[in-house]
């Protein structure tokens, strides 16, 4: 141990080189040569290389585990982090008072991160591993496993990155990876289509990244975990949201008919800039994750392989977003607005997608709502502040998601030996009492179904139950005294925050509560559905044979005279049971990392100094207010257990029910209530229409603008821009050619005509002067340009007459003048054949020197640290300041509690800024 | 009176240049064309001549119109070797014919 | 008058009257002769203008080469030498031409009479100005790489209007069927070459 650590060091950890490259290796090498290296080497290089990653994951897990157990037992609360430098990228100019943002491609690993990337290289590996035989009849199976190994090193990118901006890599490289193995059977338009949709939806939430990434490079001048962490305090300022500008344009014509109108509408709306970035980066995440309204991506994208779906869209894609907030987690407290939305979204998309998925029959699109919803339960975790509670949910789900996924995937693989079909093989209806053929796969379906339905003991109860008491008790509290940005210029309020509202706690609790209850219901109906009862696929027959059809006929199987024959489904091979079989294990066991009620809490005491701004946050607290960002209910340990039982209502209520409606009664009240509410059952049906409603509203938007840029492409530029530009070339070309006559004297007489010009230059007298200034002693010197028999008579004073009456042959005059001051000198010049020309020259001197050099500026930042530092313009050394000469750039508002002088001024950056007396730029 | 006073000279020696220039311009005869070149021709000689006359530090003058006479006489019998070729090629010497690099 | 200034207008009068017939002239035995008239009274304004190495070598180069050369293109051409252009764009020409000329000379005049000073009457000569020791030193000391190059000069202006006015070859006639040599010797060798012409005939 002692050797590792020595072998890598806390700043330079190169494990974390290991743990990328691995990946990427496997996918560039599978990429390029994997056609030609054949199956089992493209298997070997996919497998080692995931597992290579699996095993540096593990190390620098177990070398974190060490450091901050270290540190813990030192007294220290800071979050260990390993930091591993890459080069710097660029140099963005933030704002005018501070100093140039370094952009560098950085990797760190610390408590967060360690355990995201044990579980997606983990994870991955089983999964890799089941798509040995899953996708081994593919022709692309090496470009399967090239896309697959070059999404878990962009994953990876994501999850290690030190910056914004390296995160931002991976995000997009995670949905590049997402779009190729969605649409990997792209012969199909559906799944290519699928592709493209879950690549724009995603793209749509990546424009609030940037967004974001734009506001903190402005307010926090850092992208950096440790500079948002130690800046992120400049963004308790507000922001002008409305009137953009001074007012709406147009209102000063009605001002004098109804000036309360515009009063009303001139009056300006302002947000907190924590808010605004808040919103933004929910923005992405709810693209990334699939929350309410950017989720319609998700179940699209079950048109992929099932492996793909185990592992982008159920354990490690889809829990990006999940990532970042926790990320973010010093910066979404601040802003209590934002993180009531965010729990608000997420339990709304979790009810949402539940309804869905109710009435879904095929079993991959039950799983993918299912995704959805308990994505929505992460946000609700995160959103009240409960940020380990959600990031276990993460974890959990992981691996039961996973396990599920995967396992359908086993009894699809069973199902399409014989029904070839996609969307046949796939639907619950024609399956049914597979556990008596695949015993392999029931057992870790069903271990997965317990976790998820939250059966008490198994993980997905500790997770589930944790975030559901945290939505009760747990809320944002105001990051300032009373929640009012006080200005400190004028010491009024400037802005006053949105509080925690006082039924937020029970709303997001019952609708916890429900989901838990459909959740249990929908998963149990298709437990039931699988593997109890009758088989319906197709008449199992002894002995079958496969007749020596060709692939074609495959798809005509229903044509056939009389019920479809098959063989017995088959257990699936090893490497496709022994992965869920892990799996289900994990998902049970997995729940004492984190079991609140039994009072085991090793993943919660291991997160805790990542979270621990945002618990009770010390730096960004006014004196006297009794806590900030996130806090607890009083007297919340007493309700753990009573608000337990809800939660096991709701399981009994939905398994119960479940078994009663499927296996007692065979489905019948199902189908009497969908005919008693027809519509209803057809708008759940339709996934409530919302695909539709895009495609008529935003979609519809977007084509009429493509067409209308056909149509103005082919009339305006095509027919106007590029014909009127050939029709001038052309004709300029005709009219030019009608000087080529060919005819010695036409250009003979061309020649006289250019010497007549000639001749009149040489007649003609010019007067053209150059001036010499000498700016330091203030004397110019004029000098006119010679020519034939010139002589010359200035008028030195600018009153219009020259100065004498003979013209003369000096040729230079001499001015001086004051600082600022402007003459006006003339000139007359006569040549040898009696003609004169006039000419006004004007001089100015202006009023500073610019001659000479000024004393350099220098521009104040504030380290990380909160120490302050100089930087002079040119140089990449900062001085070190003793003494805050000046005020140091931040806004207006932060409590005094933060560790720097009070400030006598400081300018507002969100007001026009005006220049002070003493301001140093 | 005439012929005392060096501008009347460069007069003659104008008007003798611009007609010589106007008949190459105007007219469409190749061999008229060239007369009129070998007129520009003299008429500078004269004020080269003249010129000398006045200023009599050196003959510059004289030996420059000494060299303008040797080329106008080369001039005239390439020129009139091109007449020649042109001749045999169009059957006719007016100008007007030569066009082959029109457009 | 004085005598020369008479003389002076009695050759400027020829000189101009030439001119204008070299320029004017439909036949163009007419214009060589209006040129000869100009080119002989120029050599007799050299010779009041005590320029008589020039006067000289006008005569002998301009009047005995330049002209007869003319004369003897203009026999050559015989007919051929007239072309008749149109007349009326002629005397559009011939007017536009005059009132040009009037223009510019009355350009030249104002000119005259306002640059370059007042007018100064020529002043005496040296007895040996412009004689032909006077230009054949000059010429042969200081101006003697240009009287090189105007011999270069004139050599290559000879053969190049040998060249130039050269007739072309006439194609030989094709020989008469015959003689065994010659029938070899008429044709391509081999059958490849049939394609390919021989390069003595391809120089025509």
């Amino acid at each position: 141990m002692h050797a590792l650590q020595k072998l890598f060091p806390p700043t330079e950890f190169a494990l974390l080189a290991v743990i990328l490259v691995l990946p990427l290796i496997g996918a560039i090498v599978n990429g390029v040569f994997g056609k030609r290296l054949g199956k089992e080497a493209v298997t070997t290089m996919a497998l080692f290389a995931i597992g290579g990653s699996f095993l540096a994951s593990l190390v620098s897990f177990s070398l974190l585990a060490s450091a901050q157990a270290a540190a813990h037992a030192k007294g220290s609360e800071e979050a260990v982090r390993f930091l591993w430098k890459g080069w710097e990228w660029v140099r963005v100019s933030g704002r005018h008072d501070m100093a140039q943002v370094p952009l560098s491609i950085d990797f760190s690993v610390d408590a967060l991160s360690g355990v995201m990337s044990l579980v997606v290289t983990g994870v991955g590996f089983l999964i890799h591993l089941y798509s040995t035989k899953y996708m081994e009849k593919d022709a692309g199976y090496h470009r399967f496993f090239a896309y697959l190994n070059l999404f878990v090193f962009s994953m990876l990118v994501l999850i290690l990155g030190n910056s914004l901006p390296v995160l931002f890599v991976g995000w997009e490289g995670v949905g590049l990876c997402s779009y190729l193995l969605i649409g990997f059977w792209f012969d199909d338009e559906k799944n290519a289509a699928a592709g493209k949709k879950a690549f724009i939806t995603n793209r749509i939430g990546d424009f609030g990244l940037i967004v974001a990434m734009a506001l903190l490079i402005y307010y926090v001048g850092s992208l950096d975990w440790a500079g948002i962490e130690g800046g992120r305090s400049n963004l308790l300022t507000r922001v002008q949201m409305w009137p953009v500008g001074n007012q709406v344009p147009g209102t000063s014509l009605l001002q004098s008919s109804m000036p309360s109108l515009v009063e009303a509408l001139n009056r300006p709306r302002y947000v907190s800039a924590a808010s605004l970035v808040g919103i933004a980066l929910f923005l992405g995440c709810a693209g990334k994750s699939a929350q309410f309204p950017l989720y319609v991506w998700l179940p699209d994208a079950m048109a992929g392989p099932t492996p793909v779906s185990a592992l982008i869209h159920a354990a490690t894609m889809v829990t990006a977003g999940v990532y970042l907030v926790c990320r973010m987690a010093g910066v979404f407290v601040l802003s209590p607005a934002v993180m009531f939305t965010i729990a608000l979204v997420g339990a709304g998309t979790a009810l949402l997608a539940a309804s869905i998925a109710l009435v879904q029959n095929d079993i991959k699109k039950v799983l993918a709502y299912s995704t959805v919803s308990q994505l929505g339960y992460m946000f609700l975790g995160v959103g009240v502040g409960a940020f380990s509670a959600g990031f276990f949910h993460v974890l959990t789900h992981a691996f039961f998601k996973a396990c599920l996924f995967l396992a359908a995937g086993s009894v699809i693989y069973a199902m399409h030996k014989r029904i070839h079909d996609t969307d046949a093989s796939q639907d619950m209806r024609n399956m049914g009492g597979m556990k008596k053929y695949m015993p392999h796969t029931f057992a870790a379906f069903a271990m997965a179904w317990v976790a998820i339905i939250g059966v008490p003991g198994t993980s997905g109860f500790f997770s589930k139950d944790e975030i559901l008491f945290k939505a009760y008790t747990s809320s944002v509290a105001f990051p300032i005294p009373d929640g009012k940005l006080i200005d400190p210029r004028s010491g009024k309020v400037a802005l006053e925050l949105w509080g925690w509202p006082s039924w937020g706690p029970t709303v997001l609790y019952a609708m916890g509560v429900l989901g838990a209850m459909m959740t249990a219901f929908y998963m149990s109906r298709l437990v039931f559905g699988i593997f109890w009862g009758d088989f319906k696929g197709w008449k199992i027959v002894k002995g079958w044979k496969e007749p020596e059809h060709d692939e074609h006929h495959g798809h005509h199987d229903d044509h056939h005279a009389g019920p479809v024959e098959g063989p017995k489904p088959q257990e699936s091979p090893w490497q496709i049971t022994v992965p869920i079989l892990i799996l289900g294990a994990l998902s049970i066991v997995a729940g004492f990392l984190n079991a609140h009620p039994l009072h085991i809490a090793p993943l919660d005491h291991f997160l805790e100094p990542v979270f621990k701004f945002a618990n009770g946050a010390k730096d960004v607290v006014a004196a006297g207010s009794k806590g900030a960002g996130v806090v607890e209910h009083p007297g919340a340990h007493g309700l753990m257990w009573p608000l337990m039982a809800p939660g096991l209502l709701a399981l009994v209520a939905g398994a119960g029910g479940a078994f009663w409606v499927y296996l007692q009664q065979a489905g019948g009240p199902a189908k009497a209530l969908a005919e008693k509410l027809p519509g209803l059952h057809a708008l759940v049906y339709d996934k409530w229409r919302v695909d539709e409603f895009y495609e008529e509203t935003i979609i519809g938007a977007v084509d009429s603008l493509a067409e209308f840029a056909v149509v103005f492409d082919r009339i305006v530029v095509d027919g106007i821009v590029a014909r009127v530009t050939a029709f001038v070339v052309a004709a300029t070309g005709t009219g030019l050619r009608r000087l080529q006559t060919g005819h010695v004297q036409a250009y003979a007489a061309v020649m006289v005509v250019g010497v007549g010009g000639l001749g009149w230059f040489f007649v003609a007298p010019h007067a053209t002067t150059t001036v010499k200034p000498d700016e330091a002693t203030g004397s110019y010197q004029i000098t006119a340009a010679p020519g034939l028999g010139y002589q010359y008579r200035w008028d030195s004073d600018g009153d219009g007459k020259p100065d004498s009456d003979q013209f003369g042959a000096e040729a230079s005059l001499s001015v001086s003048l004051e600082r600022g001051q402007q003459k006006k000198v003339g000139l007359e010049v006569k040549n040898a054949f009696e003609r004169v020309s006039k000419k006004q020259v004007t001089l100015f001197r202006p009023k500073v020197d610019a001659s000479k050099e000024g004393p350099g500026v220098i521009q104040i930042e504030q380290g990380p640290d909160g120490q302050l530092r100089g930087v002079m313009p040119g140089q990449n050394k900062p001085l070190e300041l003793r003494r805050p000469p000046a005020p140091p750039p931040g806004p207006g508002g932060p409590p005094p509690g933060l560790r720097m002088a009070p400030p006598p001024t400081r300018p507002n950056p969100a007001e026009p800024h005006q220049h002070q007396p003493g301001d140093v730029h | 009176m005439m012929g005392q006073l060096v501008q009347h000279y460069v007069l003659l020696s104008t008007v003798i240049f611009l007609i010589g220039a106007i008949g190459f311009l105007v007219r469409r005869n190749i061999l008229v064309q060239l007369m009129s070149i070998e007129l520009m021709l003299n008429a500078v000689n004269l004020a080269l001549v003249a010129f000398n006359r006045q200023h009599q530090g050196n003959m510059n003058g004289h030996m420059f119109a000494f060299f303008v006479i040797a080329v106008a006489a080369a001039e005239a019998a390439v020129g009139l070797a091109i007449l020649l070729a042109f001749y045999r090629l169009k059957a006719s010497v007016n100008s007007d014919d030569a066009d082959t690099l029109k457009h | 008058m004085s005598v020369g200034s008479l003389f002076f207008s009695v050759c400027a009068l020829v000189a101009l009257v030439g001119a204008v017939s070299t320029v004017a002239a439909k036949n163009p035995i007419r214009s060589a002769v209006g040129l000869l008239a100009t080119i002989v009274a120029i050599a007799a304004l050299f010779l009041k203008l005590a320029a008589q190495f020039l006067a000289a070598i006008q005569l002998i180069v301009y009047a005995g080469a330049v002209v007869v050369l003319f004369v003897f293109v203009i026999m050559l051409l015989g007919p051929d030498a007239t072309t008749g252009e149109r007349p009326a764009r002629l005397r559009l020409s011939r007017w536009g031409g005059a009132v040009l000329l009037a223009a510019i000379t009355g350009a030249a005049l104002f000119v005259m009479r306002k640059g370059f000073g007042p007018l100064v009457p020529l002043g005496p000569v040296r007895a040996d100005f412009g004689s032909t020791e006077a230009v054949g030193g000059l010429v042969f000391r200081g101006g003697l790489v240009p009287f090189e190059i105007a011999t270069a000069l004139l050599i290559v202006a000879v053969v190049g209007a040998i060249a130039v006015a050269r007739s072309k070859p006439q194609p030989k006639k094709p020989r008469a069927e015959g003689h065994e040599t010659r029938r070899l010797f008429a044709g391509p060798l081999h059958p490849r070459d049939a394609e390919r012409p021989l390069p003595k005939e391809s120089a025509r």
